[in-house]
């Protein structure tokens, strides 16, 4: 029988500041978005990138590298059939088809182990390329 | 940024040498219904640019027929489906029947628009059967016929009778409803191809390949005359269609003609006219197909030409239009007449005025199939499954002498310099050719399969894209070509590379479904994330002024990028062409012509929102 501590599958650990910065999104409003990584040599998810709530979704793609993984949090604001103002938290798995598979393994074990700890999620997508988490997909699954 | 349908240049019925074919249509709204491929297409008569296509068969269509109130259109295909459709509010649904275990060759509304009798090729069992329209119910048996059963017909006064014929020679004739087989007639000596009641009731015509009509009482079904023989057809009678007054008939034959016959009440047939559409002579000109619609003549030929004589005035001269039968692959403009050149794999190119449609066909002296196409100026490259080129002058509608340049090896992709014609690029299975006039100047053995090949305007670049999705750049000097650089990007077989008017990008598109634009000097990608097609990327076309470019894939969809915008955001046109989209290129900066799989040709406008 082997503990093997936070992550049963992969071993990654995750970063209380994590936690944290998703709450602050979640509650204080202060952010956009937060894009987390997972740093290797501390074996565990890390967060690599925060955005300010006047940026917008083009900011936030480009953010996101090209050949390699990421995990990120988005905050979509949106208005309703009814006129409501409505606001959803995106958790959106980035894993594009052109990274190498190392990072694709890494991250998508570790993708369950990490999204229990941010509790209020809305929506989940997972990506492999830009068109999968262009705006036209949010909006769609918003509503 | 929206685009939105402006013209339609629709395909023609498809036909097959040795059998009719059936069309049919509305009076009141003066429409005509044919099909093609798995559409069907509805034409109004005096609106030629504002066709209607329905796309919902899974096989291919074989007839469509209006209900009697012209409300509803059932259309049947191969696989003996029936689909029962509203003509307006967007084609929907009603009613799915499969009414038959093989082809279904006609079918027929009775004239209470309740009962729908349906004919063609069952395995052995049925081949003909009858049933409501709104629950699928037989309503008769039908036994009688042997062979496959060409034609039905639906008496359209009571007592109602049914008329089947076939390609047993057979001529039935059943009671009821429900329907019981009540008498045969042997008579002709060949296939029986056609077979109508009069619209008042009084009698039934049925005619043959054994260039015979015969006429019956409708209610009893004896013979009581036939079509006479002094000036008859000279080869086999595909269709008959009767005057809206019962008193005449309009027959088509192989023999390239189509006769008015007046009918005397006796039911004896004299020939009246007989009309000859213009053509070049050829096996194109056997008509297969007609109707008697109001005043209008409407004949179709094998080659698909469609002519309108006028049915008060015999003598005057037939409106004739056509289209393609095929799957259009590629598209020209020619700036000058502000005309775009179409053509399809079977060698026919068809000229198109944007506004007024149809302008003619391109005669060519030889009609070879055509694989690519491309056209400059004055002239015309094609090449063909074989390995020659053929370099046609174009003067005005006909094609002069063309010269053929054997390539050594069947051609892939063709390019024209667009400012030095005599300069062409051919790529073949693993090297390219340059041409210079009509000669071979060099070929050049590349070492990998090339897919897709571009000259610059100026003819001195050359980008020649690989199965394995390496961009390669060579320039030209003289006769040779020296490898410059090697762009990777794309992950699959590049399939169409295109240089902008001003020369200043180029655009690749890819199997993998994505296209990438490059800055020219830099040989940089300058616009990527172009990935929103969902299957292969057939074909690519740049706006006038360098603006925009366009995709056309084998999902049917059209998408419209703006260089200076994230590919994010893009004009899409769904379902532009069922089947695919294989030919694209813009008439102006803001109109877009495409053509595909389904033989058709649009024209889209895009207006910025």
């Amino acid at each position: 029988m082997s503990f093997r501590g936070p992550n049963a599958s992969s071993g990654m650990g995750v970063d209380e500041h994590c936690k944290s910065t998703f709450t602050e999104l979640q509650r204080k409003k202060v952010h956009r978005y937060v894009i987390f990584k997972i740093d290797e040599k501390k074996k565990e998810v890390v967060v690599e990138k925060t955005g300010s709530p006047s940026e917008n979704y083009e900011d936030f793609t480009a953010s996101l590298p090209e050949n390699d993984c990421r995990y990120a949090v988005y905050d979509f604001d949106y208005v309703t059939a009814e006129n409501c103002q409505k606001s959803k938290i995106f958790f959106i798995a980035w894993s594009p088809s052109v990274a190498r598979i190392r990072p694709k393994m890494l991250y998508a074990t570790s993708k369950d182990r990490f999204r229990r700890e941010l509790d209020g999620i809305h929506y989940e997508i997972q990506a492999t390329d830009p068109t999968e988490m262009d705006l036209d997909v949010l909006r769609e699954r918003a509503n | 940024m929206a685009a939105h349908l402006t013209e339609t240049y629709a395909c023609v019925p498809a036909t097959e040498r040795g059998r009719g074919i059936l069309i049919s249509g509305d009076p009141k709204s003066n429409s005509i219904l044919y099909t093609n491929g798995r559409s069907v297409i509805i034409r109004y008569l005096d609106r030629p640019l504002d066709v209607a296509v329905y796309v919902e068969h899974a096989y291919p269509a074989t007839v469509a027929r209006y209900s009697p109130n012209g409300e509803w259109i059932a259309s049947a295909d191969v696989s003996g489906m029936v689909r029962i459709w509203g003509t307006h509010n967007g084609f929907v649904l009603k009613n799915e029947f499969r009414v038959l275990s093989g082809r279904i060759d006609d079918l027929q509304w009775s004239p209470d628009g309740m009962r729908i009798v349906a004919s063609g090729e069952g395995k052995g069992k049925s081949f003909v059967r009858a049933f409501m329209w709104d629950s699928g119910t037989n309503v008769g048996e039908f036994d009688g016929h042997s062979r496959r059963v060409l034609s039905c017909a639906f008496k359209p006064t009571r007592p109602f009778r049914i008329a089947t014929c076939g390609e047993d020679f057979l001529v039935n004739f059943y009671e009821g409803p429900p329907f019981k087989f009540k008498l045969s007639h042997r008579d002709h000596s060949n296939f029986v191809n056609c077979i109508r009641f009069s619209p008042d009731g009084s009698k039934l015509i049925s005619v043959s390949s054994d260039k015979r009509g015969i006429l019956y009482d409708a209610k009893t079904g004896d013979m009581i005359g036939e079509l006479s023989s002094e000036d008859g057809h000279k080869g086999s009678v595909y269709a008959v269609s009767w005057s809206p007054d019962s008193k005449q008939v309009l027959t088509v034959s192989a023999d390239k003609s189509a006769k008015v016959w007046e009918i005397s009440e006796d039911g004896k047939g004299k020939v009246k006219k007989t009309l000859t559409a213009p053509g070049s002579g050829g096996v194109d000109d056997m008509h297969v197909g007609c109707l008697w619609q109001n005043d209008h003549l409407v004949t179709v030929s094998l080659g698909g030409t469609i002519s309108i004589f006028s049915a008060s005035d015999l003598n005057k001269t037939p409106l004739s239009f056509s289209g393609h039968m095929k799957n259009v692959n590629s598209l020209a403009v020619v700036k000058k007449e502000k005309m775009i050149l179409s053509s399809s794999y079977d060698g026919l190119i068809v000229k198109w005025i944007q506004g007024i449609g149809y302008c003619g066909k391109l005669e060519r002296k030889v009609n070879a199939q055509i694989k690519c196409f491309a056209a400059v100026g004055e002239q015309i490259v094609t090449s063909s499954f074989d390995n020659m080129i053929w370099r046609v002058p174009l003067h005005e509608d006909q094609c002069g002498d063309g010269d053929c340049i054997d390539v050594g090896s069947q051609p892939k992709d063709l390019s024209i310099a667009l400012l030095s014609p005599e300069l062409v690029l051919v790529s073949i299975d693993a090297g390219i050719v340059l041409i210079r006039g009509t000669k071979v100047v060099s070929t050049i053995n590349l070492g990998f399969p090339v897919t897709a090949c571009t000259i610059s305007p100026d003819g001195t670049e050359a980008i020649v894209g690989g199965q394995d999705g390496k961009l390669h750049v060579y320039s030209v000097n003289g006769d040779s070509l020296t490898e410059d650089a090697v762009l990777e990007k794309h992950r699959g077989t590049i399939t169409v590379i295109r240089y902008s008017p001003d020369v200043s990008m180029f655009a690749s598109a890819d199997a993998n479904r994505e296209a990438v634009v490059w800055d020219r000097a830099s040989r940089e990608v300058k616009l990527k994330n172009m990935l929103y097609h969902t299957a292969r990327i057939n074909c690519l076309a740049w706006s006038p002024d360098s603006s925009m470019v366009a995709t056309g894939s084998l999902d049917t969809c059209v998408i419209i990028y703006e260089i200076n915008k994230p590919a994010s955001s893009r004009i899409t046109i769904k379902g532009a062409h069922l089947g695919g989209v294989y030919g694209l290129a813009f008439t102006d900066e803001c109109s877009v012509v495409s053509s595909g799989e389904d033989a058709c040709v649009r024209i889209w406008r895009i207006t910025p929102q």
